[in-house]
């Protein structure tokens, strides 16, 4: 009896010192989390100051007023309504097209016994992890060789189906190994008795397995915008207009524009950073959960 | 080994931009079928986003479509970005006219057959400009592929209120020996006396550029960008030395600052000179007038007594059109407008945010210099004192040349002045590397 | 939770697929089989063929071949590639000793759900989601010559202290800003990992007298062998394939080489030639190791 006291005791003492460090973590990692944070606050607060109050009486003065002028300067000189649209036109079929074509390969390759099932996982997921610089110039050439042959110069190069079908061709592999893995988790037997009931393997795909993958599907779909959105290099490269470039490569031109406005700069950055700090803050369990099935098996 | 063909080699005297103002009446042409034509609607391609470059283009554009009711289509590209898509630009889907650089940078893409023959155009307007600027413009197959628009020279800025305060005189300062003293004076006051920024890696090839035409002169120079003459030569040593004696007056920071920041020094008043392009006096401008009408320009000491001031970097920026857009017809004919003389006055024309005109220094004979304000004669003053115009380093080497290699080894220089030895060995070595052009 | 393919109550194989059936599956395969093998592998081959020749990337009919030519070139002849393999060892390093550690640790801690966790979490996690570009511009008015930084030292724009453009510090200050989001990405990668270790282990661990740090090192982290594996994987990838942070700093300037902006410096702008395409050919080599240790780890129970 007394042995197990002996224990309990050793045990809290533990606890208790656990308890302090712990303390101590927290307030460390607490600090921390406040300085990691401090840059983005920073931008916001110098997208609130006028120009003029600040040229005046420096960075540091306290501000006279803060209000979002610099917000409505921003949408209005810097066009920002044209380079989200474009935005969107690049963003929203990609993630579309991405999540529809890893799926088509995730269910055949998951459902389905074929020889070569491993080793498209392996190819697609290898290129996924390829510099994307590898491939830059005979993509270019291929897109300008195709459209003249079609007589479309601007079919995929300075074209936003340009820029969709190589984001597409890259992010594929990861759609596949996410919903793939996702896949596994499904009884076979509900497959098993589709194809007993004489299902197609088109019905087998539409009814039984896409219904099934609205979740994996929804948590992917939040990751690859994210991604896609982020990105600045392929519309850099691979569009010449720059009236055509989504807002996060158009943000390179707009900090050469403005380079001496910061205020007006930090206001352009935030509104630039929005879509996907909601997207973050609104859909983190998907978020959350579309990395994890991503990061690991089963 | 490698060696640049004869198209930029010596170069003609440049004596007529700075001194002809007088010649054709301003406003008249005497030359019919200039922008006349209809060609239907074209693109065309701006390499800058600033407000005063924007504002002269769509001027020009509006004199344009108003004359020949084509429609134009206005493109506007950031200048970095611009340039480091121009070969894909280029190749897939360019403006039908762009706006670019004279010298080899050019001659290059004419090779390549990207620029589109514009020896009709020079045929027409060809007797607006001086000789050189029609050597500036013509390919290596001795055609013309560039209609030219500006020029500005690169010399040592200054504000005449500074040099009042300091009790200097512009006049005075005409030697090395006299520069270095006066630099003295500028850091025994607190001041930069020397500001430079080369953050991006070309802007100290001006300062290259000048000193070693300032020291071996405009021949060797000129033979040491095409790889006639070797890196690891004495000479090039002997810029290296006097470059390190302009160093404790510059800011520290020299590898953080581009040329804005160097600008802001000198805008700021903490600057006494600074090398540099003329191109930003509008960004004066914009600051206020008076800081416009305080700028001043001079040109680079002479150091060799041999030379003298004979040398000046000239950029010359202007226009060509893309063989691969889809209305070369327009494009050209947008030019024989744009270089004929009443483009050239509805460019000047244009009025900035404030109502007030745009200084531009124009390649054209016509161009009206007795409107010049002070400091854009000043400028004239300096190319009328050089015998000899270069393109400036970058303009005037092999492009993987001269981005690539030349400019970081300066940036590793401004790292370890000491190390001139290695840095000129790895610059000869790696212009010997070269792989033969394709 | 099978996680093999292999069926285990196998229906006698029908398999005799309907025309219908076989024609779908091989436009489910096929389509998109095609435009990744067009868009990925099929360049990335052909890069990797044009590495050895002469070509400034404008007339194919000017390709002329040049067997190693480009390879001596960079190995050779260009100071600046020693310097960029320097640069990304030292990002590999500070990377996987430094970051990716932090990133761990951290995921750890806020898994035991210590107080205020759902606030580290989002604010550890928040430069993940924010584009480069728009990181590049807040990094910027930071650290520029008249920036915040500057401003709180009191020193103005000519005598700043040099984040960029000083060449000791400036190395450590990109590895600053890169890490500011790598670690960040590797914690969420970890506590998604973290949430399938057996909470009975660490229970039990604790129950031992064992502080967190030993059930950590001798518990849970061997536990989580495949996401560490991952983890190291990705720490590697990145530090090799670095470029946009640097790109949005410095521009084009080949001031601060690291072996991505080698290879944008060579194919992008005028001065175009294969040595782009060899030096990206280096970089595909370099990650080849990284590339199938993943996909050993990942795909080890399909491989069989």
């Amino acid at each position: 009896m007394s042995i197990d006291l002996n224990l309990q005791a050793a045990a809290t003492k533990y606890k208790n010192k656990q308890k302090v460090k712990d303390r101590f973590i927290s307030a460390l990692i607490g600090v921390f989390a406040i300085v990691w944070i401090f840059p983005i606050v920073w931008t916001i607060w110098t997208s609130l100051r006028p120009y003029k109050d600040v040229r005046a009486n420096g960075v540091f003065s306290m501000p006279k007023s803060l209000n979002l002028q610099n917000y409505a300067d921003a949408i209005s000189r810097m066009e920002l309504p044209l380079y989200f649209a474009n935005t969107f036109a690049i963003t929203i079929p990609a993630v579309f097209l991405t999540l529809f074509f890893g799926s088509l390969i995730a269910f055949v390759v998951s459902r389905y016994s074929f020889k070569w099932n491993v080793s498209l996982l392996l190819l697609f997921t290898a290129g996924n992890l390829l510099p994307a610089q590898l491939v830059f110039i005979p993509v270019f050439k291929m897109y300008i060789t195709l459209g003249k042959a079609l007589g479309i110069p601007r079919l995929l190069y300075d074209s936003p189906w340009g820029v969709v079908l190589i984001h597409v061709a890259f992010q594929m592999g990861f759609a596949t190994f996410v919903l793939s893995s996702y896949m596994k988790t499904v009884p076979k037997e509900i497959s098993e008795s589709a194809m007993v009931d004489g299902a197609s393997v088109y019905v087998h795909y539409t009814k039984v397995m896409l219904p099934l993958l609205r979740p994996a599907l929804a948590s992917l779909a939040v990751l690859m915008t994210t991604w896609i959105y982020n990105d600045f290099f392929w519309a850099l490269v691979l569009m010449s207009t720059d009236s055509k470039r989504p807002i996060t490569s158009a943000l390179g031109r707009l900090q050469g524009e403005f380079v001496t406005d910061y205020n007006l700069l930090a206001a352009g950055a935030a509104i630039a950073a929005l879509p996907t700090l909601i997207v973050f803050f609104v859909l983190r369990k998907q978020f959350v959960s579309g990395l994890t099935l991503g990061s690991t098996k089963g | 080994m490698s060696d640049l063909k004869s198209g930029i080699s010596r170069r003609s005297v440049l004596k007529g931009a700075a001194i002809g103002g007088i010649g054709i009446a301003a406003g008249g042409s005497l030359l019919a079928g200039c922008g006349s034509k209809a060609t239907g609607p074209l693109a065309y391609g701006a390499r800058s986003v600033d407000t005063g470059p924007t504002a002269q283009n769509e001027a020009l554009i509006a004199a344009y479509t108003a004359k020949t009711e084509n429609e134009v289509n206005y493109n506007a590209t950031e200048s970095n970005a611009f340039q480091n898509n121009l070969s894909q630009y280029l190749q897939g889907t360019p403006d039908d006219t762009f706006e670019w650089m004279a010298g080899y940078r050019m001659q290059f893409f004419a090779e390549q057959g990207l620029l589109a023959d514009l020896t009709p155009v020079w045929d027409t307007i060809g007797d607006q400009y001086d000789e050189s600027y029609k050597i500036a413009s013509t390919g290596l197959d001795g055609k013309q592929y560039f209609v030219p628009k500006s020029w500005y020279p690169w010399g040592l800025h200054f504000r005449k209120s500074m040099f009042a305060d300091l009790g200097l005189n512009a006049d005075n300062v005409t030697n090395w020996d006299e520069y270095l003293k006066m630099l003295d004076g500028m850091k025994k006051k607190g001041l930069v006396g020397f500001a430079a920024g080369d953050k991006g890696g070309w802007e100290a090839m001006g300062t290259f550029d000048i000193l070693n035409a300032r020291i071996n002169g405009y021949q060797f120079h000129v033979d040491l960008l095409a790889g006639r003459e070797k890196w690891t030569d004495a000479k090039v040593t002997e810029v290296f030395r006097h470059w390190e004696m302009l160093v404790p007056y510059m800011n520290p920071n020299v590898l953080d600052l581009e040329w804005d920041g160097a600008m802001q020094l000198l805008l700021q008043k903490k600057a006494g000179s600074m090398l540099m392009g003329s191109w930003f006096g509008g960004n004066f401008k914009e600051q206020s007038e008076a800081d416009y009408a305080d700028l001043s320009i001079m040109p680079f000491p002479e150091i060799n007594p041999a030379y003298g001031r004979d040398t000046v970097d000239a950029p010359i920026d202007g226009w060509c059109v893309a063989a691969n857009g889809t209305n070369n017809e327009g494009g050209a004919d947008f030019l024989a407008f744009a270089g004929d003389i009443e483009g050239v006055n509805a460019t000047l024309a244009a009025k900035d945010a404030k109502g007030a005109l745009i200084p531009m220094t124009s390649a054209n004979k016509g161009q009206d210099t007795s409107s010049y304000d002070a400091f854009q004669k000043e400028q004239l003053a300096v190319m009328a004192e050089a015998k000899y115009i270069t393109q400036f380093l970058d303009r005037d080497t092999r492009p993987d040349f001269a981005g690539p290699v030349v400019g970081p080894a300066i940036q590793s220089w401004f790292k370890n002045p000491k190390d001139v030895a290695k840095i000129q060995d790895t610059l000869q070595a790696q212009w010997d590397a070269l792989p033969p052009l394709a | 939770m099978s996680s093999t393919t292999k069926n285990k109550t196998k229906v006698p194989r029908r398999r005799a697929f309907s025309k219908a059936d076989r024609t779908t599956l091989s436009a489910f395969v096929g389509i998109p089989l095609f435009f990744h093998l067009l868009l990925v592998w099929i360049p990335a081959v052909l890069t990797i063929l044009l590495s050895f020749t002469y070509w400034s990337g404008i007339s194919i009919s000017r390709i002329r071949w040049a067997g190693l030519a480009n390879y001596k070139n960079i190995f050779f002849d260009t100071p600046a590639f020693w310097e960029a393999l320097k640069n990304n060892t030292v990002w590999l390093g500070w990377f996987g000793l430094i970051a990716t550690p932090i990133g761990i640790l951290l995921a750890y801690q806020i898994d035991r759900q210590i107080r205020g966790h759902k606030f580290y979490e989002t604010a550890y996690y928040l430069p993940v989601v924010l584009s480069l570009a728009v990181t590049g511009i807040i990094w910027n008015f930071l650290l520029r010559p008249d920036g915040f930084v500057n401003g709180l030292l009191g020193r103005d724009i000519d005598n700043a202290i040099s984040f960029f453009g000083n060449y000791d510090i400036n190395l450590y200050v990109i590895l600053t800003i890169a890490s500011w989001r790598h670690i960040g990405y590797i914690m969420l990668l970890y506590l998604a990992g973290l949430k399938s270790v057996d909470a009975a282990l660490r229970e039990a661990s604790a129950l031992d007298g064992a502080t967190e740090w030993q059930t950590f090192k001798k518990v849970v982290f061997p536990s989580m062998k495949p996401v560490n594996v991952i983890v190291i994987v990705i720490t590697m990838i990145e530090s090799l394939r670095a470029f946009d942070i640097v790109y949005i700093i410095y521009g084009s300037s080949a001031g601060f080489p690291i072996l991505g902006t080698l290879v944008f410096q060579n194919i992008a702008g005028e001065g175009a030639s294969m040595k782009g395409a060899a030096y990206a050919t280096i970089l595909f080599v370099l990650s080849i190791g990284p590339i199938i240790a993943y996909l050993r780890t990942t795909f080890k129970s399909d491989v069989q």
